[in-house]
């Protein structure tokens, strides 16, 4: 297990490095001078003279790739042209909104994907079934942006029990009582991804449901339920256990759509306005943040594969 | 078994996939007919029937710059065709290509395989958004930058399937006598590969409609003018409270038919070898 850790991080490091790289070289796929691009139009040509020989933009790219990765590493992504601030803290505005949805959207995923998941898979063949499987195919097919402003519409301007957009941070006046401004982005976030968990939890545990162990479970006349949990689900649940941890890294991505429909401060929503207000030091920086958090929530889901599954580590 | 017949065998039994498929050809239908069906020019603006209610003439509504929303709905089929059958086409044919090539010869599968790790280092809308960044708005340009992102996914899904078959004693038995790499890839493994290939794009043929939406609504998809659902649903979006049924009809439109290739590929699925049935990523 030891061995297969340290092996996967080890493998990480390049990808890493090359996907590093790429963040690295967007800012010179643009077209236009790299310096004036991360000051923006309204730099004086003296300002840009000064970034150029401070990025080294006369050096060969290794050599401003090189310094570049050193500032990052440092911490200092570069300054935004828009905000006129760093751009890790611009990024750190947003992580707070970010991180409560992602989180609350895990909830929902879990609190509805797990049981319908399991009765599904307990009732297969029947109506219960076809109609939750059915369902949940019909959920993942919904665009999440459409969902959302139905949602506003039903549950904020029809209803008026949730907030329609923006969020507070909770440290604002109203406490933890401004978590409600994220309900209805949770659960339209929730929507798709609850649906693909319910569809791989039903196929995981008829799977499962096929094993030796399983018919010897049922002939020693164990409860149907006893079963359906803890021999079924139970190993179901190493499969499953991977797609959340995927799910949830591909959360804040997904965020972006969610974030814009509901005008949530968050990280998803700075990406795109960002990118209308060309502000391509934020951008760069956004990507990076964002492609080395899911890498490693993608090794840390291999790992607890690996914990879970020992099969996974012998291979 | 050939592919069709055995096709047609799995359709006889599924009433929710036979549905599915009619209704991809209802929306095949459209996109072929388009200029003879739509009733209104997509494109005309009149503005003396804004916002109008469903009814006659415009079955649909008008949008807010009073054009005919059904003629943009029966153009946007075309699009939804287009984009669909364009990021699969170029999908499994990159995705494919790499990941046939890097599980035959190893060396080479180290390199490519590396590169298709860094690019799924990125999370998937993410990378559209970034390439679409750095490109102009257009139909090609969306097209290209989705079927960029899952190629991605089927390299890797390929390449699994192609390291198993290439355990296989049909393989060995090829080499043996004495035929060509080119003759060993594409005369004995790609044959094996096709019907769980054509599951893999049903899968992303859906998937690529729900992108193209995304981008769209977030203003970095198709050019605003061209007659899209998704054009359809981010443009009168503001306009939700004065006119729900504007963002009713290209929803439902989207949904059906993202709905209707899920069923498809679900059905085709239960056809494929079981062994290469956890390898694709579907719903």
């Amino acid at each position: 297990m030891l061995n297969y850790a340290l092996n996967r991080v080890l493998t990480l490091v390049p990808t890493l490095l090359a996907a590093s790289f790429l963040v690295f070289m967007f800012i010179h796929l643009i077209p236009g001078d790299p310096a004036s691009i991360l000051l923006g139009d309204t730099a004086t040509p003296e300002e840009v003279a000064e970034l150029s020989r401070e990025l080294g933009l006369d050096e060969p790219l290794w050599t401003q790739y090189v310094l570049w990765l050193g500032n990052v590493l440092q911490g200092d992504l570069g300054t935004s042209v828009f905000f006129r601030e760093p751009v890790l803290s611009v990024i750190a505005g947003g992580a707070e909104t970010s991180i409560l949805l992602a989180t609350m959207t895990m909830f929902w995923i879990v609190v509805f994907g797990v049981p319908i998941g399991i009765i599904s898979a307990t009732r297969h063949g029947s109506w219960v079934d076809q109609a939750t499987s059915g369902g949940a195919m019909l959920f993942a097919s919904v665009p999440t942006f459409w969902l959302g402003l139905y949602l506003i519409l039903i549950f904020s301007v029809g209803l008026g029990w949730f907030p329609s957009s923006g969020f507070p941070s909770l440290a604002d006046e109203g406490g933890v009582s401004n978590l409600r401004y994220l309900v209805l982005p949770s659960l339209t976030l929730a929507a798709p991804n609850a649906a693909l968990i319910i569809r791989l939890i039903r196929a995981s545990m008829l799977d499962v449901s096929r094993e030796d162990h399983v018919r010897t479970a049922r002939a020693k006349g164990l409860h149907p339920v006893r079963v359906a949990i803890k021999h079924v689900f139970r190993n179901a649940l190493i499969a499953v256990s991977a797609a959340f941890g995927f799910t949830f890294a591909a959360l804040v991505s997904e965020a972006v759509v969610t974030e814009t429909v509901f005008s949530l401060p968050g990280i998803g929503r700075l990406v795109v306005q960002s990118i209308l207000r060309r502000d391509y030091p934020v951008i760069q920086g956004v990507i990076l943040i964002i492609v080395v958090f899911y890498m490693a929530i993608n090794l840390l889901v291999d790992l607890a594969y690996a914990s879970l599954d020992p099969r996974v580590s012998l291979k | 078994m050939s592919v069709p017949l055995s096709i047609a065998l799995v359709f006889r039994r599924r009433a929710l996939a036979t549905f599915g498929m009619c209704w991809l050809l209802i929306v095949g239908i459209a996109a072929i007919g388009a200029p003879l069906l739509a009733p209104f020019d997509p494109l005309e603006f009149d503005p003396f029937v804004r916002l109008s209610d469903p009814g006659w003439p415009h079955l649909f509504g008008t949008d807010h710059f009073g054009r005919d929303s059904l003629s943009r709905a029966i153009y946007g089929a075309r699009m939804a065709i287009l984009i669909g059958s364009g990021s699969v086409l170029i999908a499994l044919v990159a995705g494919g290509l790499i990941g046939m090539l890097s599980a035959y010869f190893v060396r080479l599968g180290h390199l490519l395989m590396r590169i298709v790790d860094v690019l799924m280092a990125f999370p998937a809308l993410l990378l559209a958004l970034v390439l679409m960044t750095l490109l102009e708005r257009s139909v090609l340009n969306t097209v290209i930058v989705i079927g960029i992102v899952y190629a991605t996914t089927t390299a890797r899904i390929v390449f699994g399937m192609t390291l198993k078959l290439k355990r296989d004693v049909f393989v060995d038995a090829a080499i043996c006598s004495g035929a060509r790499h080119a003759s060993v890839l594409f005369r004995h493994i790609l044959p094996n590969l096709v019907s769980p290939m054509l599951v893999q794009a049903s899968f992303i043929f859906a998937f690529a409609q729900l992108q193209a939406a995304a981008l769209d609504f977030l203003g970095l998809g198709l050019p605003p003018e061209v007659p899209s659902w998704g054009n359809m649903l981010s443009e009168e979006r503001i306009y939700v409270t004065r006119a729900p049924w504007l963002l009713i009809f290209p929803g439902a439109l989207i949904i059906l038919s993202v709905f209707s290739m899920n069923l498809v590929g679900d059905a085709l699925r239960d056809n494929i070898d079981p062994r290469f049935k956890n390898d694709i990523a579907g719903v």
